[in-house]
């Protein structure tokens, strides 16, 4: 194996980079959570979601990203291995010096967070790319705009009798949707399966984004995905705690004056991140 | 003082160990860990069985040699010094202590609680020294080196290579060490000349020889009996990433 021949060094430093990239991101995915708390039925969090999911150069940070986090849980397995390896004979008395509690299970904590990815990835990542059946909208003004100018095509005998019965079927089907699939402001068609979104819409919608807000909404009903997400929340900031000072001693940043200011901003970004998630779990639980 | 000490008791390297269970009556609280190990053993040898092997030389905790991990602990509960400097008023009356020798790969145990620490020298052969011509004494002062810089140099020089970092370390890691006798040269002008070679071979030396990765848990830096700091380990980092970035110097093969 190749990666053997690099140094120690080598690869906890590229670890460490890892992680960093990983750090930069959590701010990113929070601030975009954060709008679902805004009463705006979601046109914050929809607007937030599709310049994700279709922005050419965040498609490029999702492809490193990915990388990012498959290759910081290669290497950390890897490197464990290593070390659990350097002593074959354990000591019978188990070690009572006094470390920093959560540098010693940075494995366990990430392995928990590992899991968790597995899940939250189920849940919403595997569903924009169509592995997993997911929830959709579509807003009533689109469809309006469509049926419009199929109107026009149709008036000016554009469309093959083919065509013509799928927009009489389509425009039937979406005559008789049931009141529950439409929001509250009756502007949008929620809760729909992508079948349905073609059914009543046509196959112009064969593209059609997931629908992320009324997801999310639906699994934070869910009291027993709540606390999943809670309880990793608070594990999340296990491994944080340990993140960002140790990133900056890997990288060889030490230094009396500014290695205090790094513990602060470490201990800041341990509590404050994972809180900002806590938060949408608990505003669901609680508030709504 | 009396205690019940469980002693690892190892033939040879091949050997298969265990513990031994011995009653030690009359202790002064005075005396020093190794001397109670040297009253244990004179009771042994008069009833004509093998006495417990342990390392040990100067016995003023500067050579390094003593090395025991006492009840969790590398140089037992006591910090900042050698096992040799411990003495049985840190213990309780009628306590249990656990004796058990240094555990990680590269220190194969020779016998008992003496493990073979050759790993630490030959780490040293590989860089921990400046190639000097030797000749008359320089003129003192010919080469100016800041205070600051000496104080570290001197504090990272204090390193006595007992291996209590790879002890205490849960990944049997020897960053502390090998970055105390990084530190040591390149601090000083004299270490510069040859700074990127050394930290490059001297940790390709370290993982050659099975040390684990360092976790920056700092357990190395509770026990070390010379309270070498963790900003050495940070200093090597740096002087690696620069050897390997900056220096158009290449490992030695």
């Amino acid at each position: 194996m190749k990666l053997i021949q690099f140094a120690s060094i080598t690869k906890k430093i590229a670890l460490a980079a890892f992680g960093l990239f990983l750090l930069l991101f959590l701010p990113v995915h929070l601030g975009i959570n954060l709008c679902l708390l805004r009463d705006d039925g979601g046109e914050w969090y929809r607007n937030a979601s599709h310049f994700m999911g279709t922005n050419y150069i965040v498609k490029v940070f999702e492809i490193v990203l990915l990388a990012s986090v498959l290759l910081h849980i290669c290497l950390a397995i890897y490197l464990t291995i290593e070390n659990w390896l350097a002593r074959p004979v354990r000591y019978k008395v188990r070690t009572k010096t006094k470390t920093p509690f959560m540098s010693r299970y940075m494995i366990w904590t990430g392995g928990i967070i590992a899991c968790f990815l597995v899940l939250h990835f189920i849940n919403f990542y595997f569903v924009k790319l169509d592995l997993v059946q997911g929830k959709y909208s579509a807003s009533i003004e689109q469809v309006d705009k469509l049926f419009q100018q199929k109107a026009i095509k149709l008036q000016q005998g554009e469309l093959n009798e083919k065509e013509q019965a799928a927009l009489m079927a389509q425009y039937q089907a979406i005559s008789q949707i049931s009141p529950e699939k439409m929001d509250k402001s009756q502007k949008n068609m929620v809760n729909l399966t992508k079948e349905e979104v073609i059914q009543y819409c046509g196959e112009d919608f064969k593209h059609v984004e997931p629908d992320f807000y009324t997801m999310s909404k639906e699994l934070f009903a869910n009291k027993t995905y709540s606390l999943i997400y809670l309880v990793v929340f608070v594990v999340l900031g296990f491994h944080l705690y340990h993140a960002i000072n140790s990133l900056a001693q890997t990288l060889g940043l030490s230094h009396r004056k500014y290695s205090p200011i790094i513990d602060w901003i470490s201990v800041f970004y341990a509590v404050l991140v994972p809180l900002g998630f806590a938060i949408i779990p608990l505003w669901f639980m609680f508030v709504k | 003082m009396d205690f019940t000490l469980k002693i690892w008791r190892q033939e040879s390297q091949k050997a298969k160990g265990r513990f031994e269970t011995y009653k030690i009556t009359d202790i002064s609280p005075d005396c020093s860990f190794l001397e109670m190990l040297d009253i244990l053993n004179e009771s042994l040898v008069n009833k004509l069985s093998h006495p417990v092997c342990f390392d040990h030389d100067c016995r003023e905790g500067i050579c390094g040699m003593c090395g025991l991990y006492i009840n969790g602990h590398p140089h037992g509960p006591d910090s900042a010094i050698t096992t040799c400097q411990l003495h049985m008023r840190k213990f309780k009356d009628g306590e249990t202590i656990t004796i058990e020798p240094w555990r990680a790969k590269p220190f194969p145990i020779i016998r008992d609680l003496v493990v073979d620490r050759t790993a630490l020298d030959k780490i040293i052969q590989e860089g921990g020294y400046v190639s000097v011509t030797t000749g008359g004494v320089p003129d003192g002062n010919s080469i100016l080196i800041p205070k600051h810089k000496a104080d570290k140099a001197m504090d990272s020089a204090s390193c006595i290579g007992c291996g209590a970092c790879v002890a205490a370390c849960k990944n049997a890691s020897a960053m502390l060490f090998v970055s105390a006798k990084v530190s040591q040269l390149a601090l000083l002008p004299q270490g510069k000349p040859e700074a990127a070679t050394r930290v490059q071979n001297m940790v390709a030396k370290m993982d050659q020889l099975g040390f684990g990765n360092c976790t920056n848990t700092y357990a190395c830096e509770a026990e070390c009996p010379k309270e070498i700091k963790r900003s050495n380990i940070a200093r090597m980092n740096r002087e690696f990433i620069l050897a390997k970035v900056a220096s158009e110097e290449d490992l030695q093969q």
